[in-house]
């Protein structure tokens, strides 16, 4: 409840925030494909009306990004970034989310787009109805960046003519770029086209953006030859996107790397890292808690930890992650949103509370015998501190 | 930042919960999800005391095990976007069982849904599968075509429909986008070909399907009136010398087709003329006994699920065992009859070469059918990377076994008194309904029909129901109303052209022209296309294949 509370109050001030022109622009665009759209019953035949169509559902349901700083994920259709998406981000895949494609619009019968802005539905001639999630949904992180997704180079020439008219739109504001790479794909070549006609929008309109590639799917390579294939395409990649830096990593959902490739990711994208690191042993020094770990709130990465003795299981981070995505899912089924919680036996303690605007904090105490409250009230102290740093 | 080393231990897994698939059934058109749901579970391990207690799960499984819990959560169950893929999963043989009391220990047998059978078992299946009643139309093939023209188009077609099965095969590795475990070549077809692919192969493999019952009904009413005439004759004594050519020792084969039909005033002896004739009127092949069968089948037809009858598919095999034991004996009897004239006909024997082997051809192509269901087939063989080694050992096997009862049929006709000519489109109406070997073939072919007759019938109606309606079985009516269209032409049929060769022939190369030709050819061209990997030989070569399975369906029609 709280969160979708803050994000209506921060939608409304971006709303407010909008300049004029834009609004008018927004309005005679509207009011053209409006008359597009009524021509509908008499011109089927002619293509055009498909393609205002399709501009003018994707021009309503984008948000206008002009002001928010983006995270693009890119790449080509089917190479895993709806999954991604739905992983890192805890979001339930819905059943039908493809892309608008041409059969559909052959047949389009009426259009409806849902109050929230987060679906639409088309109706066909013969009565069936298709629920499409608007890709470049509101999905939020690190406190005012978006995740967009785009696919590159598919097949549907409607997407790929949106695509070239509204590229400035598109790669306006970009923070960060991710490319997904398919391991797998047999089209090298074209692939490596669009991500080079990628970089050139990036580099005309966003040219501090920060660049991360990800070669997806490593779990279909056999695993003696991952690191080969891999250091190869990294050479490749580099050698591309000169002058541009960017950063590779292999990645598949069926293994910790996923998990480690975002956590990079996230972690260069925080402005002052080190700082919040350092703060962060001097607290757990302080507490004496066993691990303090920070995690991002939207996706729960593991920003910064520490500990004071060598802890055993290497993948507890990820697993932390997904059981507390997991509860956060079982949440939102009764439409409640996951605040804190508290772990005890009589071996430990383990807090989990929300931190700063943007983190959660997971404090482990070795030392059962110290009461929680005096571990909550130093947690909320270290709270009022860590946010003047952000 | 997190200093997260990477742990590449694959250590012991946890235990894996049993869960036991049904097989798939003998008919193996239903495309059944052979995908098993595999529940993995991990036992909570306590992470705080160091004791010296040796981890019974290693840390890779324990998070492997979180992550497929919360992935599972992300999507519906029947979504297939995130469920864990076989190569992910700890393999069956690295699962144990744990006892409360500590110990564990490795189950022996492996009761998952794919890889159950061994090669022989599955170079079985397929043997199986494949022979048909068109063994019973090889030897007039060989006549039709030529001894050595026709022993020669047996090889060739066999490789040739080999290399074509391979080709299907091969067809679902080439799709990587989607997840092809569950489909089968008119899947693949669909995938290439779009909504006409997916017709088109339904029509085809609809052919093949009333094609093979008609030829099953036609040959049902023969062996039933041959069968109703040897009883009738046994029970009256009757010394049936009908006026057909036939040879006069103590093995008779004759030539029906010769002779002059009914022997309505034959020189035959009979206890009770009146008797005869009215049998002869009551049970006559191609007037009366094919209906007599529609009160026998029409029932069977309608049943929702013939799950019954596929358990007598072992008298498939055997009435071809019971079939190569007599031709064997018939051959030893009546020895070998061969001559060899390359280009010209005598009275007696046929020449090397003629011109009508398209006939063969055509009786061939539906001999050697199994393209519309060998990936289901292949799909439970335990070594998969044999696949292709047993599909060869299979049509090898299969091509012996026609080319020995094709071979010795026709080189055992007795060519001096009989001409190679009269060699009938099933070769037991050579044998007259007195002969008491051939008798006992006819019951095992009758029965075992009786019993496929319900499976090819159940086949048809849930591809074509299925597609049209959605349903395989929507109401009583509309099956009663296929059910009586397939009868109806079977019964015509075998009124009016009971020639089972001319039937098996222009069905197979209908239907071959689809699934053995032009189909697997054309998606591996568009599917080298596709990876630019497309070569001037290879597409000709598929191109003259293409060619060839028209020219074999366009010359059923002139030669």
């Amino acid at each position: 409840m709280e969160e979708s509370d803050s994000e209506k109050k921060m939608e409304k001030e971006n709303l407010g925030l909008r300049p004029f022109s834009a609004v008018v622009l927004n309005m005679l665009f509207c009011i053209s494909v409006l008359i597009c759209i009524s021509l509908i019953p008499i011109s089927k035949a002619i293509g055009s009306w498909k393609f205002c169509l399709m501009v003018y559902i994707c021009r309503w349901a984008l948000p206008n990004t002009a002001l928010k700083k983006k995270v693009l994920l890119m790449g080509k259709s089917g190479s895993g970034k709806t999954s991604m998406r739905s992983i890192i981000f805890a979001n339930y895949i819905a059943r039908d989310t493809r892309r608008l494609g041409a059969t559909i619009l052959d047949r389009l019968h009426s259009l409806q787009i849902n109050s929230s802005l987060s679906t639409y539905s088309l109706v066909d001639s013969v009565g069936n109805t298709r629920t499409f999630d608007v890709e470049h949904s509101h999905v939020r992180f690190l406190g005012n960046l978006v995740l967009n997704l785009w696919d590159c180079g598919g097949q549907d020439t409607f997407m790929e003519n949106y695509f070239t008219s509204q590229r400035d739109n598109i790669f306006r504001n970009v923070e960060v770029l991710i490319y997904v790479f398919d391991v797998e794909s047999r089209e090298l070549e074209k692939d490596m086209h669009y991500y080079q006609s990628c970089l050139e929008a990036i580099l005309q309109n966003s040219p501090d953006a920060k660049i991360f590639c990800l070669v997806h799917k490593m779990d279909l390579v056999q695993e003696d030859q991952r690191d080969l294939i891999f250091k190869e395409r990294e050479e490749d990649l580099r050698r591309l996107s000169r002058p541009l830096e960017c950063s590779c990593f292999r990645t598949s959902i069926w293994d910790e790397t996923l998990y480690k490739a975002w956590s990079s990711i996230v972690y260069q994208l925080i402005p002052n890292v080190q700082q919040l690191e350092m703060n962060l042993r001097n607290f757990a020094e302080i507490i004496e808690a066993d691990e303090v770990l920070l995690f991002e709130r939207a996706t729960f990465l593991v920003i910064s930890h520490y500990q004071c003795k060598e802890q055993r299981d290497a993948h507890r981070f990820e697993k932390i992650s997904n059981i507390i995505k997991q509860f956060k899912l079982s949440c939102s089924k009764l439409a409640a949103s996951f605040q804190s919680m508290e772990v005890r036996n009589s071996n430990f303690a383990a807090f989990i509370d929300i931190f700063t605007s943007n983190t959660y904090v997971m404090v482990v105490m070795s030392d059962p015998s110290i009461p929680s409250a005096a571990t909550l009230i130093n947690i909320r102290n270290a709270r009022k501190h860590f946010e003047k740093l952000e | 930042m997190a200093d997260l080393d990477s742990d590449s231990r694959q250590l012991l897994a946890p235990e894996a919960d049993r869960e036991v698939l049904p097989g798939p059934m003998n008919i193996q058109f239903e495309s059944s999800d052979l995908r098993p749901n595999r529940p993995f579970h991990v036992e909570p391990t306590n992470i705080v005391s160091v004791s010296g207690v040796l981890q019974r799960v290693s840390d890779h499984a324990s998070a492997m095990n979180k992550r497929i819990h919360y992935y599972s959560r992300l999507a519906a169950p029947a979504d297939q976007a995130l469920v864990a893929p076989d190569h992910v999963v700890p393999a069956p043989e690295e699962r144990y069982v744990y006892s409360p009391l500590g110990s564990a220990y490795k189950l022996q047998s492996c009761p998952e849904g794919s890889g159950k059978n061994t090669s022989l078992v599955t170079i079985f299946m397929i043997w199986n599968t494949m022979m048909g009643t068109s063994i019973l139309s090889i030897p007039w093939g060989i006549k039709q075509a030529g001894f050595t023209t026709g022993v020669c188009v047996i090889l060739l077609m066999g490789l040739l429909t080999l290399y074509c099965c391979y080709r299907v095969l091969r067809s679902r590795a080439t799709i990587p986008s989607v997840d092809t475990t569950a489909w089968e070549f008119p899947d693949v077809c669909r995938h290439y070909f779009g909504a006409f692919g997916q017709w088109s192969s339904l029509l085809f493999s609809l052919v093949s399907l009333v094609g093979a019952m008609i030829v099953y009904w036609v040959l049902m009413s023969n062996f039933l009136f041959n069968t109703g005439k040897f009883v009738f004759n046994f029970i009256h004594h009757i010394n049936d010398t009908d006026a057909a050519l036939s040879t006069n020792d103590s093995n008779p084969v004759t030539c029906p087709s010769a002779g002059s039909g009914h022997p309505d005033n034959g020189s035959a002896i009979f206890a009770n003329a009146t008797g005869l004739q009215q049998f002869e009127r009551w049970w006559d092949k191609s007037r009366t006994v094919p209906f007599y069968l529609v009160g026998l089948l029409l029932p069977l037809l309608n049943f929702k699920s013939p799950s019954f009858f596929s358990k007598f598919n072992v008298l498939g095999t055997v009435s071809i065992v019971y079939l190569t034991f007599l031709v064997t004996l018939k051959a030893a009897r009546l020895g070998f009859h061969l001559e060899f004239h390359w280009f010209t006909p005598t009275e007696f024997f046929v020449p090397e070469m003629r011109a009508r082997f398209p006939q063969l051809t055509g009786v061939l192509t539906l001999a050697f059918f199994i393209h519309n269901c060998v990936i289901t087939l292949l799909k439970n063989n335990k070594n998969q990377e044999n696949n292709v080694r047993d599909l060869a050992v299979a049509y090898l096997l299969v091509t012996l076994t026609y080319l020995y009862i094709g071979v010795l049929v026709f080189a055992s006709f007795p060519s001096p008194p009989l001409p190679k000519d009269c060699i009938e489109q099933n070769f037991l109406d050579n044998f007259p309904s007195t002969d008491v070997l051939s008798f006992v073939a006819r019951i095992f072919l009758l029965f075992q029909m009786v019993t496929v007759y319900p499976l090819l019938g159940y086949l048809a109606r849930v591809q074509l129901l299925g597609h049209v309606f959605g349903d395989p079985y929507p109401s009583i009516f509309h099956v009663l109303v296929l059910n009586l269209i397939i009868v109806g032409a079977g019964v015509s049929m075998a009124c009016l052209y009971p020639n089972i060769g001319g039937i098996i022939r222009y069905s197979g190369a209908a239907c071959g022209l689809a699934f053995v030709f032009v189909y697997p050819s054309l998606t591996y061209i568009l599917s080298l296309r596709q990876e630019d990997r497309l070569t001037w030989p290879s597409l000709l070569f598929h191109a003259l294949l293409i060619v060839l399975g028209l020219a074999n369906l366009v010359a059923q029609f002139f030669m």
